[in-house]
């Protein structure tokens, strides 16, 4: 395998081009009459250099995209490249090593494997690929995140916002082409949430890293630079320059159409799509 | 509750199963054995009640002795006609039988068993009582013709008309097979030749008048206890051992009954270890799942349930689970019990199925034992669980595995410890057998009990050092499975504790055995100082032909013979000792570095004279030139005078206590009619000893019972019979290894379980299946080889102190089989990775997704 880390050098100007994209990406769960549809021919873009949010309510898809577009899933229809790569169609195996050494993730909770310091952790995916870390680029993502003194600590003696720190420097560590965050301050107390917000904005402004983040806070998503909205398995509306009151206002308008939906009693999921579709 | 019980029985029953199998096993042996002695002493009651005579007279047994001096009590023929006469006897039938024939076919195969039965030849006498039939051919007639049972038949392919040569006491004589007898009972193995009554005293006693035996048989409305009083009054009390046919029966019972209970005690240890480790396995399995339940019973808790009644449900699972075990356990149990008669029936021993004998204490002690084990076993995570406060509903689910403070088991251990290791340190120190031999096993038995409860405190060192190029040789992967390892020492200590207790068996009994070993080595290489020694395997003696034909042989110098006799020695402490006595020819130092305390052989092995080890004399107040008053079987006494004290370390070794030796001739004077038991051969002046051996063994090619050895042979020989031993220990080893694996497979597969997350994760971030593979596989390797390594250091520690008791019985060699240890270690190396391969292979198929959604 090339070094995909060195041909995406950070700080290259955002937006020179796309990093993960899907077209007709389709995700069905059960067969026949009992199938459910959690993603519907989505068609996405997701940006070279840039924060992007995706929201939605629980339900709309918004972790099935996260998980389909990172090589986590497989899709039942559609395409999905990462880079020039088109990952459906890999192998389990290529898509492993795909996920090592061209992704990072950030989960909500669980991110650190219990038994390992937190610097073995952060170094972790690239030891398993065999791998040294740029020991000076390592230096500046632990110094960057301020785990300089908690290196030799096991997970269990760190903060939920120390952890996520540590997974977050595990992701930039290896300059990955994406890096995919599920709810990643979805455990964490607002303060603590800001900082590793603040470390994600941080990446893709400093080091022209590309974030893509699941989060169904409004004040999350406020950090990215373009929110897309998912619902019931279609991106039905995207935010550039989101702000938290914009996008609270517009996560309303779901909740809103769900609530007339269910006053009329017409819960079905064709008849919700399309009135938000409308809203 | 019971409700909830049984659903959560049935929800976990995969989880359960490797426990199931544990108490299958334990249960499988204890009922296998007992129903196998119970079929065997059942079959064998039967034969001996259904064929004795109503009275059996036979010559007096005083001394109760085994030991072959190859020499056939006799009583006359006459007796007979006299009993025939005595008023209720209807007949009386004198009986010919010689216990220690050899029996050579055309091709000068040995027909005899291979297992050390006995190959008899007897007369050809049927009645309503014979154990056999003749099936085909004809009843032998004359001196050239026999008999022959049909198992041996079958088993050497002998037909009729074919040629054997029967060699007894007084001659060999050939003979013609002109039928075949088949066992309409139980042949217990020996193999067996039927001559015509009218010959076979004559060529099996060396005298017509002579029998071995009279059966007399009652006639109708005389019971057997009359009829032997009067057969006693008959023949005065105190001449013959008089039996009814119960007491015949009880005796010859009694007489197989040791070889049973051989088998039988061979059995209970297997169920032992097998209950033993089984034990640990659902300890760790019954903790595990309740670690894993600790928010469902939370919550249970939370709901109202008391503790008693948490505690009740998990103990009730048990009780379940041991139901389940026992009820398979019986059934596999009967499975083995079929297996071995089967097997036995390999060996000559003619068992039938069908005759399987299943008592009532057999399904008893299957649940006792498969039942109470488990419940034993759950009660104490049982109380662990009644343990768990209503909060553990509420709080996090923590991450797996996070052990309790070890203070309780390092103090019980450090203690326990203690005493074992003085235990093992008296044992050591102590001059007398007895005391060594009961302080041995106390110190085993607590030095076992501290390993196993400070195993767990011992697992942080120890796999640091074992893991502790892991993380170099094999990466992130090594150190994850190293630490892995580490993470809960609990229960990594109790699934290395099975394999434990199987392998410090192993380690000690190896030492000891190589101890043993190198003892006889040492003593062989000292005393033997013969070219040759003749003898065969069993220590049977063998016809004089044998002896005439090696002194026959061209370039043979000096031959001495041996023989053995039963001695009671009557000692001026008061003692009277019965033990076996050498009798050798004169010259016996040519053949033998014999060291004298006192006294030489001339004056030991001279008529009247007798010498002994200078220890066993010293302790009963015997001199040099004491008489003692010795007493020969058969009612013979001597007084003979103590002609030589010896420094013989190994003869307690070698079962005879006292070393008693003395001349042939005295022998042959008191026990008439031996047979030598070897023959100490060296070449003549001028010939070269490797030139001697071919020719002496053609010479002795037509008696296959006797080989030639060299001191080389002659050290196999023994090594040989010693690894019998070794072959039980192996057999144990292996029954402990396959539950050992059971629990190395239950704790990896909880593990798996345990930490779905945190595989999850791993694999999202790139690691691949494989990689996850070799992580639980080295996981797995570390846990098995900390095992082996405590067990082994433990059995090390056992063997040394071992072979400390054997030293006081003269086996001062001490050595340890390095080769058998690595071999040891790096085969459980091999079973950690069997171990992992189903975990290993279940953590990798675990979808990624499903994984990381786990709760």
């Amino acid at each position: 395998m090339s070094t995909p880390a060195a041909e995406h050098a950070p700080g290259l100007s955002p937006a020179d081009g796309v990093a993960a994209r899907a077209r007709g990406l389709t995700k069905a769960y059960g067969s026949g009459e009992t199938a459910v549809l959690a993603l519907d021919s989505v068609d996405v873009d997701v940006v070279r250099g840039r924060f992007t949010a995706v929201m939605g309510p629980s339900g709309s898809g918004k972790s099935t995209l996260m998980h389909c577009l990172a090589g986590l899933d497989t899709v039942s229809a559609g395409q999905v490249w990462l880079g020039d790569t088109e990952i459906t169609g890999l192998r389990e195996r290529e898509l492993t090593q795909l996920r090592r050494d061209r992704i990072g993730f950030m989960f909500q909770s669980f991110n650190l494997i219990p038994t390992l310091s937190a610097a073995e952790n952060i170094t972790l995916p690239m030891d398993i690929a065999g791998r040294r870390p740029d020991p000076a680029w390592l230096e500046q993502v632990i110094d960057a995140l301020g785990l300089r003194d908690r290196l030799r600590h096991r997970p269990a003696q760190l903060s939920g916002g120390q952890q996520q720190r540590v997974a977050c420097a595990r992701a930039l560590v290896s300059r990955p082409e994406l890096i995919f965050a599920d709810e990643p301050t979805g455990n964490l107390d607002s303060r603590a949430g800001l900082e590793v917000l603040g470390f994600l904005r941080q990446a893709v402004d400093e080091l022209g890293q590309t974030v893509v983040m699941v989060t169904h806070d409004p004040g999350a998503a406020a950090h990215s630079d373009l929110v897309l909205f998912l619902a019931d398995g279609r991106i039905v509306d995207e935010m550039e320059r989101p702000t938290a009151e914009a996008v609270l206002e517009r996560m309303k308008r779901f909740d809103g159409v769900r609530a007339a939906v269910e006053d009329t009693g017409r819960g079905t999921d064709g008849t919700g799509a399309d009135g938000e579709r409308r809203g | 509750m019971l409700r909830a019980t049984l659903r959560s029985f049935l929800a976990h029953k995969g989880r359960l199963l490797l426990s199931a199998l544990a108490v299958v096993l334990s249960v499988a042996f204890v009922a296998g054995s007992l129903i196998f002695s119970d079929t065997v002493s059942r079959t064998f009651d039967r034969l001996f009640a259904s064929t004795a005579a109503d009275v059996t007279v036979a010559p007096k047994d005083d001394f109760g002795s085994r030991v072959a001096t190859g020499a056939v009590r006799t009583v006359p023929a006459a007796l007979a006609d006299r009993l025939a006469r005595v008023p209720g006897a209807a007949s009386a039938h004198a009986e010919v039988r010689a216990d220690n024939v050899t029996v050579v076919d055309a091709q000068r195969r040995f027909l005899g068993s291979t297992t050390g039965a006995p190959t008899i030849a007897s007369d050809w006498y049927v009645t309503d009582r014979s154990p056999v039939e003749l099936t085909s051919g004809h009843a032998p007639r004359g001196a050239g013709e026999a008999l022959l049972d049909a198992d041996t038949a079958d088993r050497k392919h002998v037909r009729i008309g074919d040629t054997l040569t029967v060699m007894a006491q007084p001659g060999t004589l050939r003979v013609r097979v002109v039928g075949i007898a088949t066992f309409t009972t139980t042949n217990p193995g020996a193999s067996h030749v039927y001559l015509d009554p009218r010959v076979a005293a004559a060529k099996l006693l060396g005298s017509p008048a002579r029998a071995t035996g009279v059966t007399v048989q009652a006639a109708p409305g005389v019971s057997d206890a009359v009829l032997k009083q009067r057969v006693v009054a008959a023949v005065g009390a105190g001449a013959y051992d008089v039996k009814t046919a119960a007491e015949h029966a009880k005796s010859s019972a009694e007489q197989l009954g040791t070889f049973l209970d051989v088998i039988k005690y061979v059995m209970l240890g297997f169920a032992g270890i097998a209950v033993l480790v089984g034990i640990f396995l659902i300890v760790n399995t019954f903790s595990m799942l309740i670690a894993q339940r600790t928010r469902e019973l939370g919550l249970l808790r939370a709901l109202g349930a008391d503790r008693r009644q948490v505690r009740r449900s998990v103990l009730t699972e048990a009780v379940l689970l041991g139901l389940v075990g026992s009820t398979l356990g019986l059934a596999a149990g009967i499975g083995l019990a079929a297996g071995l008669i089967r097997l036995m029936g390999a060996f000559g021993m003619n068992l039938r199925a069908a005759d399987m004998v299943v008592g009532r204490p057999t399904p008893v002690a299957a649940y006792v034992v498969g039942v109470g084990v488990t419940f034993v076993a759950a009660y104490l995570p049982a109380r662990r669980a009644a343990a768990v406060s209503p909060m553990a509903a509420l709080a996090d689910a923590d991450v797996a595995g996070v052990g309790r403070p070890l203070r309780t088991r390092a103090v019980v251990g450090a203690v326990v410890g203690a005493l074992g290791v003085a235990a093992l340190a008296g044992c050591a120190a102590a001059s007398r057998t007895a005391s060594a031999a009961s302080l041995l096993g106390l110190g085993v038995v607590l030095t076992l009990v501290a390993t196993v409860v400070a195993g767990p405190l011992l697992v942080r060192p120890v796999i640091r050092v074992l893991g502790g190029a892991f993380p170099a040789l094999f990466g992130p992967v090594g150190r994850m499975s190293q630490r892995n390892a580490l993470r809960n020492p609990r229960r990594t200590g109790a699934t290395a504790a099975a394999l434990m207790v199987g392998l410090a068996l192993v380690g000690g009994m190896s030492v000891a055995s190589a101890s043993m070993s190198a003892s006889f080595d040492q003593q062989i290489d000292r005393t033997l100082g013969a070219d040759f020694v003749v003898q065969n395997a069993n220590f049977i003696p063998f016809s004089e032909e044998v002896t005439d034909r090696v002194r026959g042989t061209e370039g043979v110098g000096l031959v001495v013979r041996q023989r053995f006799a039963p001695v009671a020695l009557r000692l001026p402490d008061g003692r009277r000792v019965t033990t076996t006595a050498s009798g050798y020819d004169p010259r016996v130092d040519d053949v033998a570095h014999v060291t004298y305390v006192g006294g030489g052989s001339a004056a030991a092995l001279a008529p009247g004279g007798i010498g002994m080890d200078a220890d066993f004399a010293r302790d009963h107040g015997v001199r040099l030139g004491s008489v003692l008053p010795v007493e020969f079987p058969g009612g013979r006494r001597a007084a003979l005078k103590v002609g030589a004290l010896t420094d013989q370390d190994a003869a307690e070794g070698f079962g005879m206590q006292g070393g008693v030796f003395l001349g042939l001739a005295t022998v042959e004077r008191y026990v008439p009619g031996g047979q030598d038991t070897a023959l100490y051969v060296n070449a003549a002046a001028g010939t070269d000893a490797d030139r001697l051996r071919p020719r002496l063994e053609r010479a002795l090619n037509p008696y296959p019972q006797v080989q030639v050895r060299d001191q080389a042979d002659y050290k196999e020989l023994v090594h040989d019979q010693i690894a019998v031993l070794l072959y039980l220990v192996y057999a144990l080893l292996g029954l402990a290894i396959v539950i050992a694996v059971l629990g190395v497979v239950n704790t990896l597969a909880l593990s798996v379980v345990e930490r779905t997350r945190e595989i999850g994760l791993l694999r999202a971030i790139g690691l691949a299946r494989r990689q996850l593979r070799r992580m639980i596989r080295l996981e797995s390797v570390v846990i098995a080889v900390f095992g082996a390594v405590l067990g082994l250091a433990l059995g090390l520690v056992w063997g040394v102190c071992t072979q400390q008791v054997l030293a006081l019985q003269g086996m001062k060699a001490l050595a340890v089989p390095w080769g058998t240890i690595v071999a040891v270690v790096v085969g459980s190396a091999v079973v950690g990775v069997v171990a992992a391969l189903l975990p290993a292979l279940r953590a990798s198929r675990m979808n990624v997704l499903a994984a990381i959604a786990h709760e």
